[in-house]
């Protein structure tokens, strides 16, 4: 497989490979909201008592994807806005045995598998799955042309699937073999990184023996495990039908459900950036009080959490009072206070750059590099140094499609096919002119979108 | 370093809008900024930038241009030093001018254009053709395109092109002979009523006369001929800082040095006693300094990996017809221009080809 552009920075505070378990919490808070999903459908009365793995609510926009209960307690609905608070947790995190649900309607229009995508979608596995081409939630009840299971993870800091997978290799292996038995011949290609490591080599062993699994070994550069990027590069095309995608976490969801019929609201998180006092990967359950993470984690310093990657998360608002359901890392990032004085007269030893050698860094090895928000420097017009186009995952042209932007030529924009980014940010990244081009970009794709929609409503 | 900070808080309010001061907004800015890095942070993803901005982007070439900028002191005097100030003054008038009335950010581009400028003309050229020149540049070659970024052309060419076509006889006479010695004439103040110093002809000159100047003198610059283009080896040297930052792009220096060592071999090869040698015509006049410090203008070249091969192969091509088979002894100036000029129609065309490749996506 031949990958486009990409690029590693080297961020300082990498979680390393232990996982630890964070200590329970007095109250869970639940965001309603996440990045795909709204759970607008409360399905408990405020002061009711729900036992583990409960409904709370429902999103009726996304298949009915339920919130469950991740700890037994008293709800609170009134105490914050846009959350549902779990209080007085009781200490036994004991998962009360289910009586196997029967859904016949299911069992007899599909059959077993229906049963299994059932189970998946209630039991809080779907979660995990997504569409490749277009990040969203797929159509549990559809067979897709293939599926896609990455290890990898480049972006700087999401939770690693190698530690994910040190404790047990065996789970996954039974996650894969739940995955195939959703399928009838299509393939299930597995995401590896292309180093040598005990871990790739062990996952390579151990599913060789699958016929349908598909190795696929790819360059540990960001943001080469990006899905649209992989099932483009595999030559799955969107008009052959859906391509699911899931996450190594994915495949051991798979599994709990399917083998242990137990809900999924454990997390293993990464907790990183270079703001961390100690970077790493936590266990933890979704809800956890984001203020409680901050203390033990983030210290005094001026800091930014990022829901997410430092190049595609979110800056979490003040709102938002526990970690998501869908988070799979934490980055905390330094506010830039400093004003560097003569920043551009600088050697820079500290500072690397895509550029290189405009550095004195480059005459140094490896070395973690700390970052802050700082924009470093001031907007200017475009200059056609074409760092952006090198570093495309997605083979645009950046530079180009900013120009037509610029202009407010969407048709043209649209024709230089501003639709196949993916919204890495590394174009925004290299920019010495400091552009917002994924933010542009972002927003074209998002007109585009709403002018076919609107085109089609008129006729 | 505090206190310098308060300052600029101290003075911000009478250049915010409302302000005594207020037209002058740009210059305060651009001051400002000059000391200290912006206060800007990211907004939404991605939460981190590159270190690399444009004032960085335009140092390494200023960085790049010292190595040519201490040959043409070292074998042309003091004079050069005037000659820099002078493009300078003038053509920062013209930028803030327009900063001011555009109401935009005073651009650093133009601190490359005002210090290449001086280095592609005659040591002695009058002070008041340095500032017409390079006003005429700034204005017709990048301001009323839109300013850096949008212009068409290098406006340092255009400013030179401008001087040679009006003032023929000053552009092609003031040459000095370069100093000889350790020091060369790196103390000294040579203008152009220095008689002795003074000479009419350029290598390029003489060997259409029949006289070819030596390979080593030609390499290390000692040799008549714009201020900053005579020295082969300091140009080399800055040259490779400016491919390894990746500010000039290789694929332009390596198909205009080629196309033009390919097609000046071939004309040697026909006609031994016309046609000088390769690498005789390689070193001299302005190629070096063209193909390294100006056609790789990353505004003015093609975008396209495709269209910089083309652009190159135009360029290096034009200057050896314009050099061997037309009345002109240079044809580094036109050649660039001639480039600038064909560059958005080479981006195009590999444009199409690449969206057409991308349909299958």
């Amino acid at each position: 497989m031949k990958f486009r552009g990409g690029y590693n920075i080297d961020l300082k505070g990498r979680p390393g490979d232990e996982i630890k378990t964070l200590p329970e919490p007095d109250a869970l808070y639940l965001s309603l909201r996440t990045a795909r999903f709204t759970f607008s459908e409360v399905c408990v009365a405020d002061g009711g008592r729900v036992s583990l793995g409960e409904v709370l609510a429902r999103d009726p926009g996304n298949y009915s994807v339920p919130l469950l209960a991740p700890r037994a307690g008293v709800v609170r609905l009134k105490t914050a806005e846009n959350h549902i608070v779990i209080e007085d947790i009781a200490t036994t995190p004991e998962e009360p045995v289910r009586a196997e649900e029967t859904a016949p309607h299911i069992a007899r229009q599909m059959g077993s598998g229906g049963i299994m995508r059932y189970k998946l979608l209630t039991l809080g596995a779907w979660q995990f799955f997504y569409d490749a081409h277009t990040g969203s939630l797929p159509e549990p009840f559809r067979i897709p042309q293939a599926i896609i299971v990455s290890t990898v993870n480049c972006e700087p800091y999401l939770a690693r699937g190698d530690v994910q997978l040190s404790r047990d290799l065996q789970v996954f292996s039974r996650g894969l073999e739940g995955l195939q038995s959703l399928l009838e011949y299509q393939p299930i290609y597995l995401v590896v990184p292309d180093i040598e490591s005990a871990f790739a080599w062990q996952l390579r062993e151990k599913d060789r023996g699958y016929a349908r699994i598909r190795i696929v070994e790819i360059p540990m550069k960001y943001p080469n495990d990006n899905f649209t990027i992989l099932a483009r590069n595999l030559g799955l095309k969107p008009d052959n039908g859906p391509v699911w995608a899931l996450r190594t976490e994915g495949v051991l969801a798979v599994d709990r459900v399917l083998t242990a019929s137990r809900s999924c609201t454990e997390r293993i998180i990464s907790i990183g950036g270079p703001a961390v006092e100690t970077a790493e990967h936590v266990e933890t359950v979704y809800g956890y009080p984001l203020g409680q993470i901050a203390d033990s984690y983030v210290g005094k310093a001026n800091a930014r959490i990022i829901n997410g990657g430092v190049f595609t998360g979110r800056v979490i608002r003040p709102e938002q009072l526990g970690l998501d359901s869908e988070c799979t890392g934490l980055t905390v990032l330094p506010e830039a206070t400093e004003r560097e004085f003569m920043s551009f007269a600088r050697a820079g030893r500290h500072k690397r750059s895509y550029s290189r050698f405009c550095y004195l860094s480059a005459l140094r090895g490896r070395f973690e590099e700390t970052l802050t928000t700082a924009v470093n420097g001031e907007e200017r017009a475009c200059v056609s140094c074409n760092y952006c186009e090198e570093v495309c995952p997605a083979g645009i042209m950046p530079h180009l499609i900013h120009k037509y932007l610029y202009n407010d030529d969407l048709d043209e924009a649209e024709r230089a096919r501003v639709d196949l980014c993916v919204g890495c940010g590394l174009c925004s990244f290299v920019c010495p002119s400091k552009i917002e081009l994924a933010a542009q970009f972002a927003d074209a794709q998002d007109r585009i979108r709403r002018e076919h929609q609107s085109k089609g409503v008129a006729q | 370093m505090k206190s310098f900070l308060n300052l600029f808080e101290k003075l911000r309010p009478s250049f915010e809008k409302g302000g005594k001061l207020a037209a002058f907004k740009p210059v305060f800015d651009a001051a400002e900024h000059v000391f200290f890095a912006p206060s800007a942070r990211t907004k939404n993803s991605p939460h981190v930038r590159d270190p690399l901005d444009i004032k960085r982007f335009m140092s390494m070439v200023i960085l790049a241009l010292l190595p040519v900028l201490l040959a043409a002191v070292h074998f042309f005097g003091l004079r050069v030093l005037l000659i820099i100030a002078v493009s300078y003054a003038a053509g920062g008038a013209v930028e803030v001018l327009f900063a001011v009335i555009r109401k935009e950010q005073i651009n650093e581009g133009f601190l490359v254009t005002g210090l290449i400028f001086p280095l592609i003309l005659p040591p002695t050229v009058p002070l008041w053709m340095v500032a017409a020149g390079i006003v005429f540049g700034v204005v017709v070659g990048k301001e009323l395109f839109g300013g850096t970024g949008r212009n068409l052309f290098n406006p340092a060419l255009v400013g030179r092109c401008f001087l040679s076509l009006s003032y023929p006889a000053s552009m092609a006479a003031g040459w000095i002979r370069p100093g000889i010695g350790f020091f060369g004439r790196a103390f000294q103040y040579v203008d152009a009523s220095d008689v002795q110093a003074i000479t009419s002809a350029t290598p390029l000159v003489l060997a259409k006369q029949g006289e070819l100047a030596g390979l080593s003198d030609l390499f290390f610059g000692r040799i008549a001929g714009s201020a900053g283009e005579t020295s082969a080896l300091a140009i080399l040297l800055g040259g490779m800082l400016l491919l390894l930052c990746r500010v000039a792009n290789w694929r332009t220096v390596v198909s205009i040095l080629g196309s033009f060592t390919i097609l000046a071999a071939v004309l040697h090869y026909v006609r031994p006693d016309t046609f000088g040698l390769v690498l005789w015509h390689l070193f001299a006049g302005g190629l070096f300094f063209g193909a390294f410090f100006m056609a790789t203008d990353p505004v003015t070249s093609p975008v396209t990996k495709g269209g910089k091969w083309a652009y190159g192969v135009l360029i290096g091509t034009a200057t050896v017809l314009i050099r061997n088979l037309t009345g002109y002894v240079e044809g580094v100036t036109f050649a660039i221009l001639l480039g600038n000029i064909c560059a958005p129609v080479l981006d195009e065309v590999v444009i199409r080809f690449r969206l057409r490749r991308l349909r299958d996506e």
